[in-house]
C-alpha cells in the first residue's frame, strides 16, 4: 500500500528533507503541501513536484493518509489538532509543543480523535546510535553511569530567533533531540534538570547557549550542551554526540562524523561532506510502514512532550538558578 | 646552582626530579619517601642521598629548594616545615592542598618567612594551553561565550591506591581537572557559581573506588559558561581537549574531529588481557614539567615573581572543592 503523505506547513528545514524522503522511498507519496505561507507553499511544491493546497483544510480533505508537521513551533498545536480531527495520523516536528499545556491538548486531541502521534526524532535512527544502543542493551559497559552529550549548531536565525513563533532559542530547540535519546537509551525518565542559558553570543533577547544538567529516575546525571556555537566559519551544521559512560567502559558517539573533508580554493575554505545513511529517510519509512500496518508508530508525541519538557524545566532552572523538576508529562 | 630536596619518591616525584638533573642550573641534593627503597631508588638515579626523615634532610642536604611530591593531603605539612625552614624556594604540586583552609595555612607559612612558593600547575606550560590563552587574549574568537573541557582516561594506580580514596585525593574534581579549573580561570577569571555532578563526592566516607567520572559546570564572573568532564572511567586511553566558542569564532584542540568514526566502544578487559593501549604522544622541544620548573628557578635566580602564585593554587582548589560540595548536595555552589 502506497501511503499518501500531505505536510502541513515547510516553515522547518527539516520539512524540505521530509519532503524529499517522502518522494524518495517506494511506497509513500507526497500528495501534497499547505501553508499558511502561501508562496512558500508553492516554492516548495515545486521543488518537490506535488500539489500545492490553498488551505491546510483543503489538504486534508484531500485524501492524505498521514500528514507531516513542519511549521513554527507555536503551530504545532493548532496544525495537530486540526489534523487529528480530520482523522490523519500525525507525524510532528520537534520540539513537539512549546508548553506542557499545548503538549497534553495534542496528545489528547490525538487521542480522542484515534490517531496516533509521532515526534520527530530522527537520531533514533542512526545506523551509529543503533549500534551504541545495542551494546547498551547488551550489557557491554555493565551499568550505565552517567552520558555526556552535544547538540551544538549554527544559528538558524529565521522564524528560530522569533521567540512568539518557536517559544525560546538555543535551549528548546536543542534540547530535545539528545534528551530524547537519552530517555531512549536509559528507559528513564529525566527528574531534575539544572541549566546556565546565555544570550551572549548574539546579544538579542533569544537564548543562544544552553548548558544542562539531568538527574534520571535510575540515578545517571548527564549534561548536555545545546549552544548555538558554531560560528559560519565552522565546516558543518553542527553535531551530536555522547559519551555514554558504565562500570566497564565508555562508549561514544559523533553522530554525524562520516564525512569527506573538502578543502577548497574555490570557497577559500574547509567543509565536510556527509556520507553517512539519511536518517531523515529512514525516519519517514518507519513512520510510513507504521502508517501502512496499523502498527504503534515507534515514537509517540509523549515522547516528544517528555523532551520538550526538560527544556522548559532547563528555562525554570535557569531563572531559578537551582535546580528544577521537569512538569511530569505522562 | 640550585640545590633541590624533593619530598616524595613516586611518579610525580620522578618526573620533577629528572628536570632538575636535566637542568644546568639545579641539582637533586636529597630525596625523602616513607618507602626507604623508593627514596633510595629515585635519588640512586639522580646523583642525590637519600634520607630517613624530612627534617634529617633538611638539616644534612642544605637544599635552596624544597619540592613536595608526596600525595595532596600530606602537601600541607611538607610546604610549612619548609617555609619555616626558611629556605629560597618551595614548590608544590598540585592540587595545592586537600582543603581551602591548608592552602591558605601554606601560603600564610610562606609568606611569613619570605619564601616564594610554586604551586606547579603545569598546563600553563603545554603549549597548547598556553597558546589557546594567548588566542583568546588576542581577541582570536571575538567575545568569549562558552568553553568546554575534556580530560583524562583509566584509572591511575598508585601508592596506597591513593588517588581511589576520595578523602585523600579529592577524586577526578579534584585532582585530575584542578589542571583545567586553574586553566580556565587563568584565562577566563574568576568563578562565580559551580554546579556538578559526580561519582565520588556521592559516596560516603572512607571509600575507595577503582574509577571516578564527573561533570562540571561553570558561571564565569565575565559571563562565560564552561563545562568540565573529568574521567577516571575510560579505558579507552587518555585524552585531552577543549573548545573555545566566541561570538566571532571557535577554537580548539582534539574537540571535534573532522573526519572520524561515528561510534567507538572502549571497553575494559580483565588484567589478565594484556595492556595493548595505544599511548598517543605528541613531542615538543621543551617537557612543561621542565618549563615550570625551570619558570621557578629563574624567578628565584633574579627575584621576579613566579606566574602561579599560591593564591591561583588555593583558588583552583577552592573552585574544585564547590563542584565537589554540589555533586555532595546536589544545589549550585557560589563563590565568595
Ligand atoms: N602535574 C601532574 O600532571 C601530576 C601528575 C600526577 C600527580 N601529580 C601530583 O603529584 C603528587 C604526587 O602524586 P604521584 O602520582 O607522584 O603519587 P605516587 O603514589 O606515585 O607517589 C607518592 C609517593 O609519596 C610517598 N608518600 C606518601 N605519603 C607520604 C608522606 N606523608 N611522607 C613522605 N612520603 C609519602 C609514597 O611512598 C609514594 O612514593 C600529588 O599531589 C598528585 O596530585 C601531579
Amino acid at each position: 500500500m502506497t501511503v499518501k503523505i500531505g505536510i502541513l506547513s515547510v516553515a522547518h528545514m527539516h520539512a524540505y528533507s521530509y519532503a524529499s524522503a517522502v518522494n524518495a522511498l517506494p511506497d509513500t507519496e507526497l500528495l501534497g503541501i499547505a501553508d499558511h505561507d502561501q508562496a512558500r507553499a508553492e516554492s516548495a511544491a515545486k521543488t518537490f513536484a506535488t500539489r500545492a493546497f490553498g488551505s491546510y483544510e483543503e489538504l486534508l480533505a484531500a485524501g492524505v493518509d498521514a500528514v507531516i508537521v513542519g511549521s513554527e513551533n507555536v503551530r504545532h498545536r493548532p496544525l495537530t489538532e486540526m489534523a487529528a480531527a480530520a482523522g490523519k495520523h500525525i507525524l510532528c516536528e520537534k520540539p513537539l509543543a512549546t508548553s506542557v499545556a499545548d503538549g497534553r491538548a495534542m496528545l489528547a486531541a490525538c487521542k480522542t480523535a484515534g490517531v496516533q502521534l509521532m515526534t520527530a526524532f530522527p537520531c533514533r535512527f542512526s545506523p551509529a546510535m543503533v549500534r551504541l544502543k545495542s551494546a547498551v542493551d547488551n550489557g557491554d559497559i555493565g551499568k550505565v553511569i552517567a552520558i555526556r552529550g552535544t547538540n551544538r549548531g549554527r544559528c538558524p536565525f529565521d522564524w528560530f530567533t522569533k521567540l512568539d513563533q518557536s517559544g525560546g532559542g538555543a535551549v528548546i530547540d536543542h534540547t530535545v533531540h539528545v534528551t530524547d535519546l537519552m530517555r531512549w537509551l536509559l528507559k528513564a525518565e529525566v527528574t531534575e534538570v539544572y541549566a546556565e542559558i546565555s544570550s551572549r553570543m548574539f546579544q538579542q533577547e533569544f537564548d543562544d547557549t544552553g548548558f544542562l544538567t539531568l538527574e534520571f529516575d535510575n540515578g545517571v546525571f548527564a549534561t548536555l550542551d545545546s549552544s548555538w556555537s558554531r560560528p559560519k566559519s565552522f565546516p558543518t551544521w553542527g553535531d551530536v554526540t555522547l559519551s555514554v559512560v558504565g562500570e566497564k567502559g565508555v562508549l561514544t558517539l559523533d553522530m554525524f562524523s562520516q564525512n569527506l573533508v573538502l578543502y577548497s580554493d574555490k570557497t577559500g575554505g574547509v567543509s565536510w561532506s556527509p556520507w553517512g545513511s539519511n536518517i531523515d529517510e529512514l525516519m519517514i519509512a518507519a513512520f510510513a510502514k507504521a502508517v501502512a500496518s496499523g502498527s504503534p508508530l515507534p515514537i509517540t508525541g509523549e515522547d516528544g512532550l517528555a523532551a520538550a519538557a526538560v527544556s522548559f524545566a532547563a528555562y525554570a532552572s535557569a531563572k531559578a538558578g537551582k535546580p528544577v523538576a521537569p512538569e511530569v508529562v505522562l | 646552582m640550585f640545590r633541590v630536596a624533593i619530598a616524595g619518591a613516586g611518579g610525580m616525584a620522578h618526573m620533577h626530579a629528572s628536570c632538575y638533573t636535566a637542568n644546568p642550573n639545579a641539582c637533586v641534593v636529597g630525596v625523602y619517601d616513607k618507602r626507604p627503597d623508593a627514596a633510595a631508588e629515585m635519588a640512586g638515579a639522580n646523583g642525590a642521598t637519600a634520607y630517613a626523615g624530612f627534617a634529617e634532610m633538611l638539616e644534612a642536604a642544605r637544599p635552596d629548594v624544597v619540592d613536595v611530591c608526596v600525595p595532596t593531603p600530606w602537601h600541607v605539612d611538607y610546604v610549612v616545615a619548609a617555609a619555616e625552614a626558611g629556605l629560597k624556594g618551595v614548590v608544590v604540586e598540585k592540587p595545592m592542598g586537600r582543603s581551602v583552609e591548608d592552602c591558605e595555612r601554606m601560603a600564610a607559612a610562606c609568606a611569613a618567612s619570605g619564601t616564594p612558593l610554586f604551586v606547579a600547575h603545569v598546563l600553563r606550560f603545554f603549549p597548547e594551553f598556553a597558546e589557546a590563552k594567548r588566542q583568546v587574549d588576542a581577541g582570536a574568537v571575538g567575545t568569549v561565550v562558552t568553553v568546554r573541557t575534556r580530560r583524562g582516561g583509566s584509572f591511575p594506580r598508585a601508592w596506597e591506591n591513593w588517588y581511589g580514596k576520595p578523602d585523600w585525593s579529592g577524586g577526578v574534581i579534584l585532582d585530575l581537572v584542578i589542571h583545567d579549573l586553574d586553566w580556565l580561570r587563568w584565562t577566563f577569571g574568576d568563578v562565580e557559581r559551580v554546579f556538578a555532578k559526580g561519582i565520588s563526592p556521592k559516596l560516603p566516607p572512607d571509600s575507595e573506588v577503582n574509577s571516578d567520572y564527573a561533570l562540571i559546570t561553570l558561571k564565569f564572573k565575565s559571563g562565560v559558561i564552561g563545562h568540565v568532564e573529568a574521567t577516571w572511567a575510560d579505558p579507552g586511553g587518555f585524552k585531552v581537549g577543549f573548545e573555545i566558542a566566541g561570538d566571532a569564532g571557535l577554537l580548539e584542540s582534539n574537540f571535534n574531529q573532522p573526519a572520524g568514526v561515528p561510534f567507538v566502544a572502549a571497553l575494559q578487559r580483565g588484567a589478565e588481557a594484556g595492556a595493548a593501549v595505544a599511548v598517543p604522544e605528541s613531542p615538543t622541544a621543551v617537557n612543561p614539567y621542565y618549563a615550570e620548573l625551570d619558570h621557578f628557578l629563574t624567578c628565584l635566580a633574579s627575584g621576579a615573581t613566579p606566574s602561579i602564585t599560591p593564591k591561583d593554587g588555593c583558588e583552583a582548589v577552592r573552585i574544585a572543592l564547590a563542584a565537589f560540595e554540589s555533586a555532595q548536595t546536589g544545589e549550585p555552589v557560589v563563590l565568595p
